[in-house]
């Protein structure tokens, strides 16, 4: 389970502090949703740990992991955009979510392409980014999350701007992770993805 | 599991090394001018007439090449905004770029091989019938090869300055039909005005501090500069006092010029880089452009072309000695050695600084990136006259020499160096850089796979122009080379100076060879650069041909 509660963080310049409570259990998909402004993108970059709170807990399987790094966390982000670095392949952006060294198994390359099967892009292996279409790039994206297997996901508008037929891939793929038992944080601000993936709803107001 | 060398020390701590490093040299240097400093020669300033002349002189040919530079280059820049389609456009404009990187000796041999004795200007006035024969030495050939180094450079700038101004004014003008007087005023002047002082500033200090042109095509104390006489000083006279006290004339100069400028801000705005044209045709665009952009290449192409041309004959009859073959060696270790230390000084200062920004230490992120250009503000003769006062019992031998020079050849290159590193190393969007945190992609495997991936190519440009530099560096060299050992300049300039001109066409050959190989690969890989996300920053080091 993971809980956060009067997390709060303040931006320069700003009067008054961001605070969020909320939790989420293995399995399900928490939907945050509100006016933009309201700090959705901030929730997910504390709890990645990209940003440190001012105060307020945060706690995975009842430990607190303030203090952990971005590395050390068990957690992976999707973001909108810039998910994959435009210099290497598709192999390995994909391989570094498995190995930051690239150091790779046989059974961690028969994982990659098995992925890749799966997100519909077998044979794009050998690829740049900047050859794909962006649907293709967020199913990288996706892909190398799912290979990461933390038990924890952030989706960051994933979907949005993409094509109907990866938007669907996509979604089923979240689906059956969340299935496995991963637990979800999602922010969208499209009302079909929130309907299709969400179990429960966090409102944040401005 | 932790990636090896992912601890913060490892990207702080090299920067801070190389930081403690060059503000130490440079504190040597000070040392070396402060140990020969006496205050009672503080009045040979104004009592002795020779540094009245050399200081004078240094001021009188630095103000005039900077005013006929930049009268020249208007009209010029001017010229190729009304013509994007000149047929020797892209030509001249490469020409522009080469005077940035061309060493000056090899420039000053370029000129004498046209305009010298037995150039081939003289050659055909006697063609001609026309008695009159034109002398290059003295004020005239100074003025003349700063005007051809710096022209090109200015008007390049300015050009720049004219393609800044957007578009849709350029159209707007067009539809009003202005002319030549009214786009001046309305459009092209408000858009040079800001470079102008800048740029003047920049050149003056490039003329003011000129060695090797002065040293060639310079004669007698007449038409010596400051910094020759540091120069003469120190390598025939022995005072080594004399030469502490005109290094700080000079750095007091220097630095206050470039107070000036920077007070302005206008000295971000030398930087050449990529532009875009607006293509509209302008109402004021008229033949004698053309005539005027066509004499304009010819003044660029023809020395170069004569370096060619006469050099291929001496490089012949030069071939079979060993001197120039082991000068060329000389030269290139030195080069690789001053463009590696100068990438990796520029690597490890960015790594610690960013690091220093990213914990929010930003005044010890500006005081690692500070050091870095340090040698802007103090001119390299006069870090070399500090040392060299302050090395001078421990230089007995050749290679110690040699290493001090690629040290600061590699102090010299190092402001440019962090000028094509900086963009790069911060243009990964941040959400990428969020994503390498996560990924656990610190340390080394962050080196291999997200850096030196990014900055493979503007490393490449750094080291090539760090090369280009030392590889065309004169100044230094006279200083700590010896002459019975000489680097590719210091040959040339002894052939020169021994008006053994077919000797010197070969070596000058070389040279331009050398350079034209090191550009090419510097414009090769600036090319393809434009494939990656990283915005194409191709900048210049302020002081690239000093």
């Amino acid at each position: 389970m993971l809980e956060f509660q009067d997390l709060s963080f303040r931006y320069p310049d700003t009067d008054w502090p961001l605070t969020f409570s909320g939790n989420v259990a293995p399995g399900q998909c928490l939907a945050v949703t509100g006016p933009s402004g309201c700090g959705k993108s901030t929730l997910l970059n504390l709890i990645a740990g990209f940003l440190s709170a001012e105060s307020g807990s945060l706690r995975w399987q009842a430990q607190d992991i303030q203090s952990l790094p971005p590395w050390d966390r068990p957690v992976t982000s999707v973001f909108q955009e810039d998910n994959l670095f435009d210099h290497l392949s598709v192999h390995d952006n994909l391989g570094l979510g498995i190995h930051p060294g690239l150091k790779l198994s046989r059974e961690d390359k028969a994982a990659i392409d098995a992925m890749l099967d799966k997100v519909g892009l077998d044979g794009l292996a050998r690829r740049v980014p900047t050859e794909l279409s962006g649907g293709q790039r967020q199913r990288v994206a996706v892909a190398r999350a799912l290979l990461r297997r933390t038990p924890l996901l952030l989706l960051d508008e994933p979907f949005t701007g993409l094509d109907p037929d990866t938007r669907q891939t996509l979604r089923q793929l979240i689906r059956d992770q969340r299935d496995q038992g991963t637990a979800i944080v999602l922010v969208s601000h499209d009302e079909s993805d929130v309907e299709s993936l969400a179990d429960r709803h966090l409102r944040l107001t401005a | 599991m932790t990636p090896p060398f992912s601890h913060p020390r490892w990207r702080a701590w090299p920067g801070r090394a190389v930081t403690l490093l060059l503000v130490g040299i440079v504190a040597a240097g000070f040392s070396g001018l402060l140990a020969e400093w006496q205050w009672q020669a503080v009045s040979d300033l104004w009592q002795s007439a020779y540094l009245r002349q050399v200081i004078w002189f240094s001021v009188y040919q630095a103000t005039l090449s900077t005013g006929l530079s930049l009268l020249l280059a208007i009209p010029v820049a001017r010229a190729l905004h009304r013509h994007p389609r000149f047929a020797g456009r892209a030509l001249l404009l490469r020409l522009t770029e080469l005077s940035l990187v061309l060493p000056t000796i090899v420039a000053a041999f370029a000129l004498v091989a046209v305009y010298g004795r037995s150039g081939w200007l003289n050659t055909a006035l006697g063609w001609l019938g026309l008695p009159f024969r034109w002398n290059l030495y003295g004020l005239q050939g100074i003025l003349l090869a700063h005007v051809f180094f710096n022209a090109p450079l200015a008007a390049r700038i300015l050009l720049q300055g004219l393609e800044r101004i957007p578009a849709n004014q350029w159209r707007m003008a067009a539809q009003l039909g202005l002319t030549s007087g009214p786009l001046w005023r309305n459009l092209e002047w408000p858009a040079l005005r800001r470079v102008l002082p800048g740029l003047a500033v920049f050149i003056f200090i490039l003329c003011f501090t000129s060695f090797a042109i002065v040293m060639t095509l310079g004669g007698g104390p007449r038409a010596t500069t400051i910094e020759v006489a540091i120069y003469q000083s120190l390598r025939y006279e022995f005072d080594f006092g004399r030469a502490a006290l005109l290094a700080m004339v000079q750095l007091l100069i220097c630095g206050a010029l470039w107070l000036v400028a920077s007070r302005q801000g206008s000295t971000r705005s030398l930087v050449p880089g990529s532009h875009e044209q607006s293509g509209t045709r302008r109402r004021d665009a008229r033949p004698r452009d053309r005539l005027l952009l066509q004499l304009f290449l010819a003044f660029l192409a023809l020395p170069l072309l004569a370096v060619v041309v006469r050099g291929l004959p001496g490089l012949l009859g030069e071939a079979g000695q060993g001197q120039l073959w082991w000068s060329l060696a000389r030269s290139l270790s030195v080069a690789t050695i001053a463009a590696f230390l100068s990438c990796t000084c520029g690597l490890a200062i960015l790594a610690a600084s960013q690091s220093a920004r990213q914990g929010g230490r930003r005044l010890m992120a500006r005081l690692l990136e500070s050091s870095g250009h340090l040698t802007l503000l103090v001119p390299a003769l006069v870090l070399g006259t500090g040392l060299f006062i302050l090395l001078r019992p421990q230089l007995g031998q050749t290679h110690q020499g040699l290493a001090l020079v690629a040290m600061i050849n590699a102090l010299m290159a190092l402001p440019f160096v962090l000028q094509v590193l900086r963009g790069p190393f911060a243009t990964l969007p941040p959400n990428s850089l969020r994503v390498a945190d996560q990924l656990n992609l610190r340390g080394s495997y962050r080196l291999r796979f997200l850096l030196l991936p990014l900055l493979r190519r503007p490393l490449l440009l750094a080291a090539a122009y760090a090369a280009g530099l030392s590889l065309g560096d004169f100044s230094v060299i006279a200083l700590f080379g010896s002459p019975s050992a000489p680097t590719l300049p210091l040959l040339l300039f002894q052939q020169l100076s021994a008006y053994r001109i077919e000797a010197a066409s070969g070596t000058a050959f070389v040279m331009l060879i050398l350079l034209f190989v090191v550009f090419y690969i510097l414009n090769h890989w600036g090319d393809r650069r434009r494939h990656l996300r990283a915005p194409n920053r191709l900048t210049t080091g302020a002081r690239v041909h000093a």
